[in-house]
């Protein structure tokens, strides 16, 4: 229940206007880092949720795999660039941010996370660094302002970013292929 | 016999001490930091005369190549040296012995340090490479000065990839196990190192053909970001090597035990992780950064600060726990339980009591409007006096007094000790003369990497003079410091008594839980490592790249 009272906070810090307008300022930090942060606050507040409404994710989420979907779905609609545009002109779409990035990817990935196979674990692992690099590409190689809210270096850096993060995912990958998944398996 | 030498290379034995290979390579490291803090510290007193307008350097020396020099000598070669002498001789002890192929990467860096320091101490003697010890652009060296810091990284790295082969080998026999405390921090401070020497290695690469003529200019605020991406992380690199001392070593020696595992295994992969960016806080008043990027870097260099109060408190916690046992009574009896008349702990303890006011000084540096007032000031050169001067320099010497007469198979004797502790009261009396001076003079507005500051007689300027003394003074007291303790190393190395020392290494306390093996992962660390930075530095860097300015050419100003 720690985790839930920390998440909460977390999502309560990330709503207050001078913190939610200066994250969003900065293309780059709005796209990784307020949208990653949304959805971290969400995967810790999942544990309330896991707790006060475990019927309903055992009905609806046995598998873990449709919490997957879910968040990949959700996850893949916010890496549409227009919508960063519409975030900042339509409070709609502000609001839905909120409350789908925490809710309907956060809390359904914690609830998956547990119950899903290595499988799935490693699918959705690769769709994210697939998702990375195409957002490097796109954002790096358009010589056109794809969002009208943010300059085209603004653009660029979010692809390099892209980049970057593609690399670590690749780098964490080849480690634990070649040396923390035997540990694991190990230990457990 | 294969199946033999298959066992040696498995489970070896400890040899640490005894088997004279890897003892030899320690003993290498810290011969050369030794010479290194002798000839620096020379140099440091010339330039403290020169500066206080005592002394008058010839024609053929000037301040700057002194000053490159003391820089270089004491920040980079002494520190590194040190360094992997004691940390491989951590690993070592820890491991029960180095691999073979392990100790014979440990040479290779040897020598490619060697060369490397080689080239660019020739090139600042020839008046070639007067760049001061940061040599980002636009001031140009001659191409033999870079090809010279390449090598000292390629020695780097030798060490580096030696550390992580030894450490994969160990985990993978003892499946299950959390490494020794010792090793645990080897594997800190060389991970960091690695990725610390990228970015400057990416600046030299970019110079070397700049300095020769084949490319025309350079990106300037690339270079410096570059430069203080490594800057600032090997001042924690030395950190976290004080830090192993504090938090391993020295409770053994108070006769204590070691605070919490699972805290000081948290405390390294925080400062693993956290380090980097800190470096902009070196660049605050850079232009080209802009000022939201400064304020977001300023949560990231003093995100740094947590770690260190954690170490602060437990470092405190072990005194206090100690001193109790030992019979200290009231508030503050059990300080006096402590073995101050023991240079292994009072030397280090000296630099934990003057990481208070070097800490706090940091927090000033980092902080963007503190910082407009003290940037190019003396402040600045006081802040790593106080910092690595003492916090660090002190630690290091206290280190020798039980690592050289162990790796050489001789005694600590109570006179040498004795001989210690003169030396740490010197050192910290001539640090603070020097640092609170620096400090002082700072904030009236003398600036630092001048050699003549005297301004036509201004009053202002005539000011600082007093101050100025007071480095001439602390400076001499210092390099008395410095003869003592390359006596004492040479000493303890060739000449005292042949005997068994230990290797002083704290236990947890009874009954305290295991650290989870959850803090092993360093695959985990590097990646968070590296988002950090990328994090930290795409914006900037995208940034000075696309929107860049034309670039300088390469610059000599002497």
């Amino acid at each position: 229940m720690k985790q839930a009272k920390y998440g909460l906070l977390l999502y309560i810090f990330l709503a207050l206007p001078p913190v939610a307008s200066l994250m969003e300022s900065v293309m780059i930090v709005h796209m990784h880092m307020q949208l990653t942060l949304l959805v971290l606050s969400g995967f810790l507040m999942g544990t309330f949720f896991k707790q006060r409404f475990a019927s309903f994710f055992n009905n609806w989420n046995q598998s873990g795999v449709p919490g997957v979907i879910l968040a990949v779905v959700i996850w893949a609609y916010w890496m549409i660039p227009r919508i960063m545009d519409e975030t900042l002109t339509m409070h709609s779409i502000e609001i839905f941010k909120y409350i789908s990035l925490p809710f309907l990817v956060g809390v359904p990935l914690r609830d998956s996370w547990k119950k899903v196979s290595y499988t799935v674990k490693h699918i959705l692992y690769i769709f994210m660094t697939i998702n990375f690099i195409v957002m490097g590409w796109i954002y790096v190689a358009i010589n056109q302002q794809i969002c009208n809210n943010y300059l085209l270096v603004e653009q660029r850096t979010l692809g390099f970013g892209s980049f970057a993060f593609a690399a670590c995912m690749i780098i964490y990958g080849f480690i634990w292929i070649f040396s923390e998944r035997k540990e694991h398996q190990q230990s457990s | 016999m294969e199946q033999t030498i298959k066992e040696t290379i498995r489970y070896p034995k400890k040899l640490l001490g005894v088997n004279p290979n890897d003892a030899k390579v320690s003993l290498a490291y810290l011969s050369v930091a030794f010479i290194s803090l002798l000839i620096g510290g020379l140099l440091g007193l010339v330039q403290g005369l020169e500066r206080a307008g005592l002394i008058e350097l010839p024609s053929w020396l000037n301040y700057y190549q002194v000053l490159t020099a003391h820089g270089l000598l004491l920040l980079v070669v002494f520190t590194a040296t040190f360094t992997v002498g004691y940390q491989f001789a951590n690993l070592s002890h820890s491991f029960g012995g180095l691999l073979p192929k392990v100790r014979t990467l440990a040479w290779v860096g040897f020598y490619l340090m060697i060369i490397g320091v080689g080239m660019v101490v020739t090139m600042i003697v020839l008046n070639e490479a007067s760049v001061l010890y940061t040599f980002y652009p636009p001031l140009a060296a001659h191409p033999i000065f870079y090809v010279g810091l390449v090598f000292v990284v390629l020695g780097i790295w030798a060490c580096c990839l030696g550390v992580f082969i030894n450490y994969r080998h160990w985990r993978k026999n003892h499946p299950g196990q959390v490494t020794p405390l010792l090793a645990f921090f080897a594997m800190g401070v060389f991970v960091l190192w690695f990725f610390a020497s990228i970015g400057v290695t990416i600046e030299v690469l970019t110079l070397i053909p700049w300095s020769m003529g084949l490319v025309e200019t350079t990106n300037v605020m690339v270079a410096r970001t570059l430069f203080w991406w490594f800057g600032h992380t090997l001042v924690n690199i030395w950190y976290l090597v004080a830090t192993s001392a504090w938090y391993v070593i020295v409770p053994k020696i108070i006769g204590g035990r070691h605070f919490s595992d699972k805290l000081i295994r948290l405390v390294v992969i925080l400062l693993v992780i956290l380090n980097i960016p800190g470096g902009f806080h070196h660049q605050i008043i850079d232009p080209a950064i802009s000022q939201s990027i400064k304020f977001l870097h300023v949560f990231m260099s003093l995100s740094i600060a947590v770690p260190s109060l954690m170490t602060a408190f437990a470092m405190f916690a072990v005194f206090e726990r100690t001193g109790r046992k030992l019979g200290g009574k009231g508030w503050l009896g059990w300080l006096k339980k402590l073995p101050w008349g023991d240079v292994r702990f009072l030397a280090p303890m000296m630099a934990m009591l003057a990481f208070i006011p070097g800490g706090a000084g940091g927090i000033v540096n980092t902080s963007n409007q503190l910082n407009q007032v003290i940037h190019n000031t003396m402040w600045v050169v006081g802040h790593f006096h106080i910092t690595v001067g003492i916090s660090v320099v002190l630690t290091f010497f206290g280190i020798c007094y039980w690592l050289v007469p162990y790796l050489s198979k001789r005694k600590l004797t109570p006179k040498m000790n004795k001989l210690g502790v003169i030396q740490t009261i010197i050192w910290t009396v001539g640090m603070m003369l020097m640092s609170t001076s620096m400090h002082i003079v700072g904030l009236m507005g003398d600036p630092r990497r001048t050699s003549d500051t005297t301004y036509g007689g201004h009053e202002v300027a005539a000011s600082w003079i007093p101050y100025e003394m007071v480095f001439a003074i602390a400076a001499t007291l210092l390099l008395i410091g410095v003869i003592i303790q390359v006596y004492a190393v040479f000493h303890m190395m060739f000449l005292s008594p042949k005997g068994q020392t230990e290797f002083p290494v704290a236990e947890p306390e009874e009954h305290a839980p295991v650290a989870p093996l959850w803090t092993e992962r360093w695959g985990l660390w590097t990646v968070l490592l590296l988002a950090v930075i990328a994090m930290a530095y795409v914006v900037p860097i995208v940034d000075m790249i696309m929107n860049a300015p034309p670039g300088s050419p390469p610059i000599r100003t002497w």
